[in-house]
């Protein structure tokens, strides 16, 4: 059948034709103006599932470089407290060699046992230290001062691990229990630092230079070792940190690039497809008002 | 029988009657060139009946027929009945799609995602707060405060997406009372129909084809269409019986001519449409009974961990539906971690691991589904656009009017009227020469 075109059947599919036009533009028009290729799920439900994963995935790892950043900051002031108190023992090692030969006269080791109780203090004052408000070397009970100034030296924290969340399902120790290298005095007779310390100073005093060259050196150096190895492991865990930090760096590249990927728009492409629709459009708009226009009237007599 | 003299005078005048008022149709046709469901109209010209000439009146003996000129037998409606029918099937679905798609596309927006401020941002944030509180988990710490804000803001997001879906269901719900309930489209399309019955069916009745009131009729089931399936059955009388979701609407035996409100047996079209959305089962509901799902997942896990040492809930335990969800701890009461020591955060640390979990995925498989659903119903609702424009076009098409067409009419009919005045100028003088001039012989 030959279609008979009417009036009303011009005016509608010219109507219906320019719409569609416009609803593309305008489509076209929101994908530049919002940069963005998924701006509804119906968009591209696939994408945009994708889109929601990646958005929570980015701020996941926001959260975990700023637990990353936390931890490292932690363990820093950690090996700064125990540098100091490496230094201390350090000089408490010299101390006790200088005065352990009996060439040393009562008075050098007297002094030498001043000088060793101001180092327990040091070392006390360092193992208080505190980061962001906390002491780090109270294990979880970080609102107490493990050590009491000038008082007994018993610890008065605990024993737990504070863990940091670094990735996903990933969790890092960040604290390291002092109470295992300064023990809790001569009380306790538990041969930690601040018990051999006490002991040191005692001989000293005692001005008994056998005491200091036979058992005391050994305990001192013992306590060194254990010092040194825990250094190593806070260098350990500072390391793992700056891995893991630039792990998650890389990641969070890797993911804004995937996110962009899914969600933005293609400017070049969506460009060209404007101009094209733009060109259809006004095509449609010329053809529309020259249809409409001519009929056999403007013809008659 | 001799033939009269003056029998040419009134063929004539019929062809100038006739003319007009093919002329008239024309002007009408015109008139209505842009009426919505107007079918063009045709004066149906028949030549008259034939006087007998009688044999042996003639030179040759043969007896003939003589013309009498032209009557307008009919004014006859252009329309096709097989396209009306496939135009309302077509429109049914059409208005189904339709309000569909409205519907779908307002939940797809009360979700508002992918944005920054949508579900998913703000659970991935509460496990964040999560995730600092373990970094910062003294009594006094900012984390906890800001944890508290961060869960009441998303607990906020979800009552008000709730609430949203229950308002699709809800306006559904009225939109279907407003077009089924008295005084409303289907209450009036009726009672106009009814009407409409009468008078046709008395045109009828004397022999008339009331063309007018039959598109009228016609575009009025046309609008029912759009709303649930429509049958039509055309009796002698040439009233319509309409069957409309399933139920007698229209009956031209029935008291006042139609029957109105009842409840549909078949509801197809926007009014199906509209039933379902409304109902429990429906997306808007059934949504929302998968957002509550979430919920009442977040709720369950979160408290599982938090009261772990203490018993104390951070999320309402009765709260498990999107509208009910509620922050019961404080900053003070969030429960960082278990046992002694300030600094303890195993309890904020496990709830942080949750982060991608159920709770996330179940969340994000929503949204992803609300999306294909709303990208299919909009992919249906653009090809039965397509198929009515079709249709749509086909029809007028048949019925339109093509202002070029009726031009050429007019000029068909203007130059029959003048034809036939002129025939009737040359009887006049026939009959002149005939009266005036004759047996004049010299005078």
């Amino acid at each position: 059948m030959t279609m008979r075109i009417t009036a009303q059947m011009t005016a509608r599919n010219t109507i219906r034709d320019l719409q569609g036009d416009l609803q593309t533009l305008s489509k076209l028009q929101a994908k530049m103006s919002s940069g963005k290729e998924i701006t509804r799920p119906s968009d591209d439900p696939y994408g945009a599932s994708r889109a929601l994963a990646l958005r929570g995935e980015l701020e996941g790892l926001q959260q975990y470089q700023r637990n990353v950043d936390d931890g490292i900051g932690w363990l820093n002031a950690t090996d700064a407290s125990l540098s100091k108190i490496a230094d201390a023992v350090h000089r408490a090692r010299e101390l006790l060699v200088r005065v352990s030969t009996d060439s040393a006269g009562e008075r050098a080791r007297e002094a030498a046992a001043l000088e060793i109780d101001q180092l327990i203090e040091t070392i006390k004052q360092e193992a208080n230290v505190q980061y962001a408000g906390r002491y780090i070397f109270a294990g979880t009970a970080t609102d107490r001062q493990p050590y009491a100034l000038l008082g007994a030296d018993t610890y008065n924290g605990n024993g737990d691990a504070i863990q940091r969340e670094i990735g996903p399902q990933v969790e890092l120790d960040i604290n390291v229990t002092v109470s295992s290298l300064l023990g809790n005095g001569q009380a306790a007779a538990d041969d930690r630092l601040l018990h051999t310390l006490r002991d040191i100073a005692d001989a000293m005093r005692a001005d008994d230079g056998d005491r200091l060259r036979n058992g005391d050196l050994q305990r001192l150096d013992a306590n060194f070792d254990a010092l040194n190895q825990m250094r190593a492991d806070v260098g350990a865990r500072t390391n793992r940190l700056t891995i893991a930090d630039g792990r998650l760096s890389a990641l969070e590249q890797n993911s804004m690039q995937l996110l962009s990927d899914v969600e933005d728009a293609d400017t070049v492409e969506t460009l060209i497809q404007y101009t094209t629709q733009q060109a259809a459009y006004n095509m449609a708009l010329k053809a529309g008002g020259n249809v409409v226009q001519n009929s056999l009237m403007d013809f008659l007599r | 029988m001799p033939i009269s003299s003056f029998m040419g005078l009134q063929t004539s005048l019929r062809g100038l009657i006739a003319h007009q008022q093919a002329m008239n149709v024309t002007g009408h046709n015109i008139a209505n060139a842009n009426t919505v469901g107007y079918s063009r109209q045709e004066a149906v010209l028949t030549a008259m009946r034939a006087l007998s000439v009688p044999a042996n009146s003639g030179v040759t003996g043969h007896g003939a027929q003589l013309g009498t000129g032209v009557d307008v037998t009919q004014i006859r409606r252009i329309r096709d009945s097989f396209l009306d029918l496939q135009f309302r099937t077509e429109n049914m679905q059409l208005g189904a799609a339709a309000a569909k798609t409205n519907s779908l596309e307002q939940i797809e927006l009360s979700f508002g995602e992918p944005s920054d401020d949508g579900i998913n941002m703000l659970l991935s944030r509460f496990w964040s707060a999560w995730s600092a509180l373990a970094s910062a988990p003294e009594t006094d710490s900012a984390a906890r405060t800001a944890l508290v804000r961060h869960a009441n803001t998303l607990a906020t997001a979800f009552q008000s997406v709730h609430e949203q879906l229950t308002q699709v269901a809800a306006q559904a719900r009225s939109e279907f009372d407003a077009i089924t309930g008295p005084g409303g489209d289907v209450d009036n399309w009726a009672r106009e129909l009814a009407q409409l019955n009468r008078t046709i069916a008395h045109a009828v009745t004397v022999g008339q084809v009331p063309n007018d009131l039959l598109d009228r009729r016609d575009f009025l089931i046309d609008r029912l269409s759009e709303l649930a399936q429509v049958s039509v059955t055309e009796d002698r009388t040439g009233a319509v019986r309409v069957d409309f979701g399933g139920v007698t609407l229209v009956d031209p035996a029935a008291a006042g001519g139609y029957t109105w409100p009842q409840t549909l047996t078949r509801p197809g079209g926007k009014l199906g449409a509209l039933l379902d959305l409304a109902d429990p089962t429906g997306p808007a509901l059934s949504y929302r009974a998968r957002l509550d799902a979430v919920v009442a997942d977040l709720v369950t896990s979160v408290n599982a961990i938090h009261s772990g040492p203490g018993g104390v809930d951070f999320f309402d335990p009765a709260g498990l539906t999107a509208d009910r969800i509620a922050v019961v701890a404080t900053a003070a009461t969030v429960v960082a971690g278990s046992g002694g020591g300030d600094g303890r955060n195993d309890i904020a640390n496990a709830i942080a691991q949750l982060r991608g979990g159920s709770v996330d995925r179940s969340y994000s498989a929503l949204v992803s589904e609300v999306g294909s659903d709303v990208k299919q119903v909009l992919s249906t609702e653009a090809i039965q656009q397509a198929l009515v424009d079709a249709l749509e076009n086909r029809r007028q098409s048949v019925q339109g009017v093509s202002p070029d067409e009726e031009m050429v009419n007019m000029v068909r009919f203007q130059r029959g009227y003048q034809a036939s005045s002129r025939a009737m100028t040359t009887l006049d003088d026939m009959l002149d020469t005939l009266i005036n001039r004759t047996g004049k012989v010299g005078l």
